[in-house]
């Protein structure tokens, strides 16, 4: 019954961005409890749809669906831009509903008194709004139309602070470097479009298995390049640390529970397509793999409480990017779903620590957190632990089965993972403890928020906790299968988190960086640096055209252009100047003048008659 | 080469000599000279064409009476120091255009008219004349009296015009 | 056709010096060799038998017509020359024609 307004998923949100953005002013502090009605329906509306799967005869079925066409293009009907709600959307509903409605809750405590709030909220909605579209879509056209949106929105929010240049400057960063991903979706669009004629994914599913395989496999590595962009896998990864720029909760919301998870949504999304590739494959686990290592190594050489969150979102979304690779689709979407609990968690915790130091985000100069903000420490311990991968807390049993299935395809790249879960149990505890434990070396006065912020902490923290047994239920939501835990790997995972926390704890013992002689200091400088990522953007793009538009500059622009721009005032006043010396005054010339005329009437009447 | 033919050349040089002199010459003097060659030319030419009457006509009064009056006036007007002035030209390549244009234009277009050769000498005499311009001519002949009165009064106040005003 | 050539090339040749010559004087001149060179293809045409019908005997009338105007002409012409150059104290014309636009 619910489920047949679809489209309300979209548009409420919608609307309720208009309606804050317009009169947001006039509300005072009620405007976060309007803006939340927004995500407040797509959580009930996930919840409904998720019900309803679950119970309905036929697992994994489309419920129900709508269609809009939109643009008539050319051939039959016109491109359609439809709904379709299944398993896969209604989980996802719940996601971005969910941490959205917590991310809205919290920030009218967090954003209490901050300039542009009406902004603020409006931009929130239109993000739940975009990203409801991006999940609800029946067809590339609509998840194109949503993708594209939410990039927008991240855009607008990472610069909400935008008279301060670094929040703009990573503003525009972000939204550059997605584009460059959005390039491979649009030309995987275009391919599919020409392959399969229809956008819709019931047409290209249908026709996956009689498309050749040329065609199959550039078409799942464009979206997959779509996918790195939108998810800050290596190469486009290096977006996301500058992102944090922006208010925390965004940071939360955005960049750690469901913008980011939209490339991993995408390419379950299309999971009949995407698997048919082996190629594709092959490269995702590698990108998986080689992002999750090398972005919880900059984790573990980060100062700033929020770059250590970035980074570890980096690498978490490679665990689930090699997930996909390995064919564990279930595994990764379990993943993201624990993922978004205990990121967000941490997020929003570290915001409540950012706003009781008073806007410090430099663990070297907090510690002894723990006993001036109880509730945070202790939620932010259990997103730390989750996080680590410690049962029987959610991100054990996730990271678990991502191990399990890339173990089963390709033990190589389930060693790395392990490296890489081992760097995340280390910088987790190390984090922790140089900021929650010890004496206190800041210059501020620690003090909890107010419960606006700390309830969003302890729902949170309930979910991390307990997640982890919705394993089944998310693969039945998407029709898929879930295995039991491998004794073996479960074992190995969790004493590799032990001895991660251990090694990260003791390291935290001081809270100063080795010297920049040693040849640690000199790898932590670099690792902190995100591995010269930006560097090698610089070099091999931002240079070159830099250069290029200096010598544009100077032979197009000085030379031809100015001397057009600036020669047609003196040109007209040489061409006026001729014109006047025809009216010289001089009688002779006027005869002249007129006999010229006179021999051209002449030769005319001449021509023309072909004689007198 | 027929007499009348060599006649015919000689004058035309004569004439287009005097007419170039008259146009290019830079010294007064010598325009004087060159117009007076040219309208003894076409008094020439009348002549030749058994137009006695006009030719002589053309004797008496322009080079008789308009070429002499023109030296009188240069004797009048031009009073430099530096004994008689270099007269100068301009516009030059522009008048040059529009003079060749018109004499191609109307060469081109009289060129049907004009047959090659002349045969025959004017038909008519001075009786003729006579009687046209005591008979259709009469309106002519009394509107030139006329004029000639009017100029001889304009040309007096004009000289006189200075003096008083 | 070589009368034509002569006439109205003297025509032309008046006409440049009417254009071209600074001197008050010199234009006056240039102006008779026009209304001469004139006369001279109106009566050759009628020698050469290209007259309208029944005026031949016209021709010489018309001829003395031009000269009584040439002549007129060049006396009023000739008066206001040496008037203006009392006046100016100049005959060149680029020191006294100014048509002010």
């Amino acid at each position: 019954m619910v489920l047949a307004y679809g489209w309300s998923v979209v548009a409420l949100p919608l609307a309720i961005a208009l309606l804050v953005g317009l009169v947001g002013r006039f509300l005072g502090r009620g405007i976060a409890y309007v803006s939340a009605l927004a995500p407040a329906w797509v959580l009930f509306y996930g919840i409904v749809a998720c019900f309803e799967v679950l119970s309905a005869a036929e697992k994994g079925g489309v419920l129900a669906r709508g269609a809009a066409v939109w643009l008539p293009a050319a051939g039959d009907g016109g491109m359609a831009v439809g709904w379709a709600v299944d398993g896969l959307t209604g989980l996802m509903l719940v996601v971005v509903g969910m941490v959205a409605l917590l991310v809205m809750v919290f920030s009218s405590g967090y954003m209490a008194g901050e300039r542009g709030l009406p902004r603020y909220f409006a931009t929130l909605s239109l993000f739940t709004a975009s990203m409801s579209l991006l999940v609800l879509a029946d067809g590339f056209l609509g998840l194109f139309i949503g993708w594209e949106l939410v990039g927008a929105c991240s855009y607008l929010l990472i610069g909400f602070w935008f008279t301060k240049p670094a929040a703009a400057k990573a503003a525009v960063k972000a939204f550059l470097t997605t584009r460059v991903g959005d390039i491979g979706l649009l030309l995987a669009l275009a391919l599919l479009w020409r392959e399969v004629g229809d956008l819709s994914y019931a047409a290209v599913f249908g026709m996956a298995s009689a498309l050749p395989g040329a065609v199959l496999t550039s078409v799942s590595l464009l979206l997959l390049f779509g996918a790195v962009g939108k998810s800050a896998q290596f190469p486009l990864h290096i977006w996301l640390p500058d992102a944090m720029e922006g208010p925390t909760p965004v940071s939360a919301l955005i960049h750690a529970a469901t913008m980011v998870a939209a490339g991993v949504f995408l390419i379950v999304r299309i999971w009949p397509l995407y698997s048919l590739s082996a190629t594709a494959a092959m490269v995702t686990l590698a990108i998986g793999g080689f992002t999750a290592i090398a972005a919880a190594c900059a984790a573990a050489a980060q100062r700033d409480i929020k770059k250590v969150l970035a980074y570890s979102t980096i690498s978490q979304l490679g665990f689930m990017f090699a997930a996909l690779g390995a064919g564990a689709w279930e595994a990764a979407l379990f993943h993201l779903v624990t993922h978004a609990m205990f990121k967000a968690l941490l997020f929003l915790g570290s915001g409540s620590v950012i706003h009781g130091c008073g806007g410090v985000q430099d663990v070297y100069e907090m510690g002894g957190l723990f006993k001036r903000m109880p509730i945070t420490g202790a939620t932010w311990a259990v997103g730390a632990l989750a996080l680590a991968g410690v049962p029987p807390l959610a991100g054990f049993f996730s990271k678990d089965e991502i191990l399990h299935g890339v173990w089963g395809v390709q033990p190589l790249w389930a060693a790395v993972l392990f490296g890489a879960s081992l760097l995340t149990a280390f910088y987790v505890a190390r984090t922790t403890r140089l900021a929650f434990f010890g004496t206190y070396r800041g210059a501020g006065h620690p003090h909890e928020g107010g419960p606006e912020m700390q309830l969003p902490l302890l729902v949170l923290a309930v979910g991390a906790a307990i997640f982890g047994v919705t394993g089944g239920v998310i693969a039945a939501l998407i029709g898929g299968h879930h295995g039991d835990l491998d004794p073996g790997i479960a074992l190995a995972s969790a004493g590799i988190a032990i001895v991660g926390l251990l090694s990260g704890w003791f390291t935290a013992a001081s809270a100063s960086d080795p010297g920049p002689s040693t040849s640690t200091g000199k790898l932590i400088i670099i690792a902190r640096g995100g591995w010269g990522g930006d560097a090698l953007v610089n070099a091999m793009l931002v240079g070159p055209v830099t250069r290029a538009s200096a010598l544009l500059d100077v032979f197009v622009e000085g030379s031809l252009i100015n001397r057009i721009a600036e020669g047609t005032g003196p040109a007209a006043r040489r061409l006026g100047r001729g014109f006047t010396s025809l009216q010289s005054g001089d009688a002779q010339w006027y005869a002249i003048m007129s006999g010229a005329g006179a021999v051209a009437l002449l030769a005319l009447v001449a021509y023309l008659g072909r004689g007198f | 080469m027929s007499v009348e033919s060599a006649v015919f050349t000689v004058l035309g040089i004569v004439a287009v000599a005097g007419g170039l002199a008259t146009v290019f010459a830079a010294d007064v003097s010598r325009m004087a000279i060159g117009l007076g060659a040219f309208l003894l030319a076409v008094a020439g030419f009348f002549v030749y064409w058994g137009a006695t009457f006009l030719g002589v006509a053309q004797l008496f009064v322009y080079v008789g009476g308009v070429l002499v009056l023109m030296l009188f006036a240069i004797m009048l007007v031009h009073r430099t120091p530096d004994g008689s002035p270099r007269l100068e030209t301009r516009h030059d390549v522009s008048a040059v255009a529009v003079a060749g244009g018109l004499f191609v234009m109307v060469v081109t277009a009289l060129s049907g008219v004009v047959p090659d050769t002349v045969d025959h000498g004017l038909v008519t005499g001075t009786t003729e004349l006579a009687e046209a311009l005591l008979g259709p001519m009469l309106a002519h002949f009394e509107m030139a009296g006329v004029l000639l009165l009017v100029a001889l009064v304009v040309v007096v106040v004009i000289m006189r015009g200075g003096d008083e005003r | 056709m070589s009368l034509l050539v002569i006439a109205v090339g003297l025509f032309c040749i008046g006409l440049y010096g009417v254009l071209t010559r600074r001197d008050l004087v010199a234009i006056l001149a240039s102006i008779e060799v026009m209304l001469g060179s004139a006369t001279l293809l109106l009566v050759g045409l009628a020698v050469a038998g290209r007259t309208v019908q029944g005026s031949e005997g016209m021709v010489e009338g018309v001829g003395l017509m031009v000269i009584v105007l040439a002549a007129a002409e060049a006396a009023v012409g000739l008066a206001l020359v040496i008037s203006v150059s009392r006046r100016f104290k100049t005959t060149r014309i680029d020191e006294i024609v100014k048509v002010r636009g």
